[in-house]
């Protein structure tokens, strides 16, 4: 017995010697991506580019003489499919490429009009894809422009666009998000748009509006100030700043709300499916350039009042842009519906886009001011 | 005193007559001329030994033999020269009529004395430090209790510092030992058995346990055990835990050892069994388990919340001593997307210029670790400072900077390193961190994989293990969870209900 298991032992010892390291891979064999993308060139072609992680650029301490390399090297490569493309940019490039730490994957609007449901798959498919990762869609641009922009905080763009939707008080879009959202009875994906800003670096600028059931296409951007809305709605907000005009205290108000509540309900009154949005924000008044003054009780209810009511007229608006307009429920009613009325949905489901765009909803906001700031009114009050 | 000097040219006369051998089991005889013979060819070549002939009336004739510096030498004079060859026969209570009669009753004023007849015994009693006094015409040797042995002053403890607890450690001498315990455990009930172990050692080992808390089996097989040894010499109570451990092949521990008195009171009051060894502070302690390694001697005297924490920081560092070189190498060769990003653009830029591959990095640092420790256990202390400084210099700082090494990699071995220094019990750091290797070599094949196979092995082993009995795992495995709470936790004294033994 105990020759045996010494013979077995023996010949097993080689097997581990011999057939080498199985899939080790020192780090430096890998090409790290810290980014994708994707998009179309003029004439037609699926582009794919990617932002590969020079390590001995973004250094570590034992930098010893040379100048300092490049933290980053952006890679533009085409092909028939994205397989086709990657496998190009593999060929180019001496070391395996290790997608596990890609952060963001990038849209360009060009490819997003025409539709990234095909396209998209290769990404989401692949083992090594973290889903994590956040996706935007690059409004009025290219990925590669994207990538090749440097940031000032930052080595790359990558971290600084991965970072930023929570730092601006959003609940980061994840790929998994994404993949939720594509693959739900109703909702419509909501993607975080990135474009050139003023002081010419890329940053976050709104959502774009996609159909998932036309192939993924972009249907159309909300600004920064309607995604806070529609976010507020499908509750992926967690603090912004509202910034209104008090007619009544000749100025305008700041409001910086943190605590951020929703409720859906959904009423069937003769067939018909209305849905009665109620929002609840809590905030600080971090400016006031009005008369009034929020330590008067009655001054307070003023300024609650009215900042609710003109929000909730924003809001009111928003929806009935997007059910006019883009006739996309991105809102998620229609998982509301699916909750509150699981047997009527059934039926419903396969007509909700068209249903969408008639529904009546009715939107109610309320603010609340918790802090009224130390200055209690305006200074040049006096 | 004695006829230092003599007793050489004497024996080489005498040594073709009679042979140490033959004397085995041999009965003095009555002729003083005769035995003095016989122990001069016994004790011949041994300078050592004196022998002192004196005559008292010109016809009582004694013969004193003795070793040189373990017996004192003011209790012989006083007690026992200045009686027979001044004062004369006693005259207090009860008078004797002769020498002879004298020593028939054992008149002397020593604590201990006894009448042995058998040579071998009395060479034993002559080696461990009494006075044997032969009487012409008689067939015995009378033994007295004079020893004086220099040892070592009590001291506080080296390897086993507390911050809080006794100051005391065991000495070299056995007796010194057995009175400690004896001040700590002040009843009946301490029993302490002895034995002699060693054909020529001869090593004195006594058995200690509280009587009524021992469970009989553990103690039946520790004096079995012990009975058992077949050696010429125990020169420490490593010999002996070689003896009696179960699983000589396994690399952990399976007797627990302790120079504290402390400790070993503690562990009598659990039920355990100490075996405290003559010329040897360190004394052994069964049944163990593995939590007892994890164990610091303070531990029950801090208070307990305190302790519980300590306790955990403990367990966590004791798995990092023996994973974290294998988990560096699993993930960064193996699984780089399971590091977060940031950390492992890190690491692969530190490791743009290194040379060799991770698992050798890892592994010749851990050589080198190794060898510094080793290094600096076998120095003499004056020297000892200048290993850390070599250390530290060269192999931390020089090696990074050259490019030969990476700087994770000094990182994770000397927190591997470090970790493997926090274990109180410092025998019970030796499996840690010999099972690095493997593991290192494991996870350099298979990644995380190789680690699992590593875990396994090591978890069945250590199931798989006992000590005098006991599970090594206990009391989590099996699950006793009463027990459980002094693993977990340490729970309050006054919460732990009097005289549980989880053994």
């Amino acid at each position: 017995m105990k020759h045996t298991a010494k013979i077995c032992f023996q010949l097993l010892l080689p097997l581990f010697i011999t057939t080498g390291c199985w899939n080790l891979k020192e780090p430096d064999q890998l090409a790290f991506v810290a980014g994708n993308g994707l998009d179309l060139t003029q004439d037609g072609k699926l582009e794919a580019s990617a932002l590969l992680v020079t390590p001995s650029g973004i250094g570590g301490g034992q930098i010893s003489g040379g100048e300092k390399k490049e933290s980053f090297h952006v890679m533009n490569t085409t092909g028939k499919n994205v397989s086709d493309a990657l496998a190009n940019m593999q060929s180019m490039i001496s070391r395996v490429v290790f997608a596990g730490h890609r952060d963001i994957f990038l849209v360009g609007q060009k490819l997003a009009e025409k539709g990234i449901g095909d396209t998209i798959d290769p990404f989401m498919r692949n083992a090594q894809s973290d889903m994590r990762a956040m996706i935007y869609v690059v409004k009025n641009g290219r990925p590669q422009d994207v990538f090749s922009s440097e940031p000032f905080f930052d080595p790359f763009i990558t971290t600084t666009l991965s970072e930023e939707q929570e730092a601006i008080g959003l609940k980061p879009y994840l790929a998994r998000e994404f993949v939720v959202d594509v693959l739900s009875d109703a909702t419509q994906p909501l993607l975080p748009a990135v474009s050139l800003n003023p002081s010419k670096q890329y940053s976050y600028s709104g959502s774009a509006i996609l159909d998932k059931d036309d192939g993924v296409k972009l249907v159309g951007f909300l600004d920064k100030k309607e995604s806070n809305y529609a976010l507020w709605i499908t509750n992926r907000i967690t603090s912004f700043t509202l910034t209104t005009y008090v007619p009544e205290g000749g100025g305008d108000i700041s409001l910086t709300i943190d605590t951020v509540g929703r409720r859906i309900r959904v009423k069937q009154i003769d067939e018909m499916i209305q849905i009665d949005v109620h929002l609840t924000g809590e905030g600080a008044i971090i400016e006031n350039n009005t008369n009034l003054d929020p330590s008067n009780r009655k001054d307070l209810l003023l300024i609650q009042e009215k900042i609710s009511q003109k929000t909730q007229k924003s809001i009111q608006q928003l929806v009935k842009k997007v059910q006019k307009e883009y006739k996309m429920d991105i809102f998620g009613f229609g998982e509301s519906v699916h909750q509150q009325y699981p047997l009527q949905w059934k039926t419903m489901k396969h007509n909700w886009p068209k249903t969408f765009p008639t529904l009546h909803v009715s939107v109610k906001v309320d603010l609340q001011c918790r802090d009224s700031g130390l200055a209690n009114s305006s200074l040049n009050r006096r | 005193m004695g006829r230092v000097g003599e007793s050489d040219v004497a024996n080489k006369q005498n040594s073709n007559i009679s042979q140490t051998t033959g004397n085995v089991n041999r009965n003095i005889g009555s002729s003083i001329i005769e035995n003095e013979k016989t122990f001069k060819s016994m004790f011949q070549h041994s300078s050592d030994i004196m022998y002192r002939e004196i005559t008292i009336h010109d016809q009582t004739k004694l013969l004193l033999i003795y070793v040189d510096g373990m017996v004192n030498t003011d209790i012989i004079v006083s007690n026992i020269l200045e009686p027979l060859m001044y004062k004369g026969l006693p005259q207090g209570l009860g008078a004797v009529e002769s020498v002879i009669e004298m020593f028939e009753q054992e008149r002397f004023s020593v604590l201990q004395t006894k009448k042995v007849s058998n040579i071998e015994e009395i060479s034993e009693h002559i080696l461990k430090g009494n006075l044997a006094i032969l009487v012409d015409g008689e067939q015995f040797a009378l033994l007295a209790d004079v020893k004086k042995i220099e040892t070592r002053s009590i001291s506080d403890s080296a390897i086993e510092p507390a911050l809080r607890g006794s100051r005391e450690s065991f000495t070299e001498n056995l007796r010194t030992n057995t009175t400690m315990m004896r001040r700590i455990l002040a009843t009946p009930k301490l029993k302490i058995e002895s034995l002699k172990i060693g054909d020529l050692t001869k090593t004195d080992v006594a058995v200690v346990y509280i009587e009524g808390i021992v469970s009989p089996p553990v103690l039946n097989e520790v004096l079995k055990r012990l009975k058992g040894i077949q050696t010429n010499g125990i020169l420490e109570s490593g010999i002996i835990e070689q003896y009696i451990e179960e699983a000589q092949f396994s690399p952990f521990p399976q007797i627990l050892n302790s120079e504290r008195p402390d400790v070993v009171a503690a562990s009598l009051l659990e039920g355990r069994v100490a075996i405290l060894t003559n010329g040897t502070p360190f004394s052994l302690i069964v049944p163990m388990t593995f939590w007892s390694g994890l164990q610091a001697p303070d531990d029950y005297h801090q208070r307990f919340l305190f302790v519980a924490m300590i306790r955990w920081v403990r367990y966590i560092f004791t798995i990092l001593s023996v994973f974290l070189p294998s988990i560096y190498i699993a993930l960064t060769n193996f699984h780089p997307e399971m590091v977060p990003p940031e950390l492992m653009l890190n690491i692969a830029a530190l490791r743009e210029r290194a040379p060799f591959p991770t698992v050798i990095e890892v592994l010749l640092m851990e050589f080198m670790f190794e060898g510094l420790q080793e290094a600096g256990l076998r120095l003499p202390k004056q020297i000892g400072p200048l290993v850390s400084i070599v250390g530290a210099l060269v192999i931390g700082e020089a090696a990074v900077s050259a490019g030969i090494i990476s700087a994770p990699v000094v990182i994770v071995v000397a927190t591997g390193g470090i970790a493997s220094f926090i274990i109180p019990r410092y025998s019970f750091s030796f499996p840690l961190r010999m099972l690095r290797f493997p593991l290192i070599i494991l996870s350099g094949i298979l990644g995380l994989f190789g680690i699992a196979i590593g875990i396994s092995t090591i978890l069945i082993h250590l199931l798989h293990l006992q000590s005098f009995g006991t599970p090594y795992l206990s009391p989590v495995a099996p699950l006793n969870k009463r027990g459980l709470k002094d693993v977990l936790l340490r729970w309050p004294q006054k919460m732990v209900k009097k005289e549980e033994d989880q053994i």
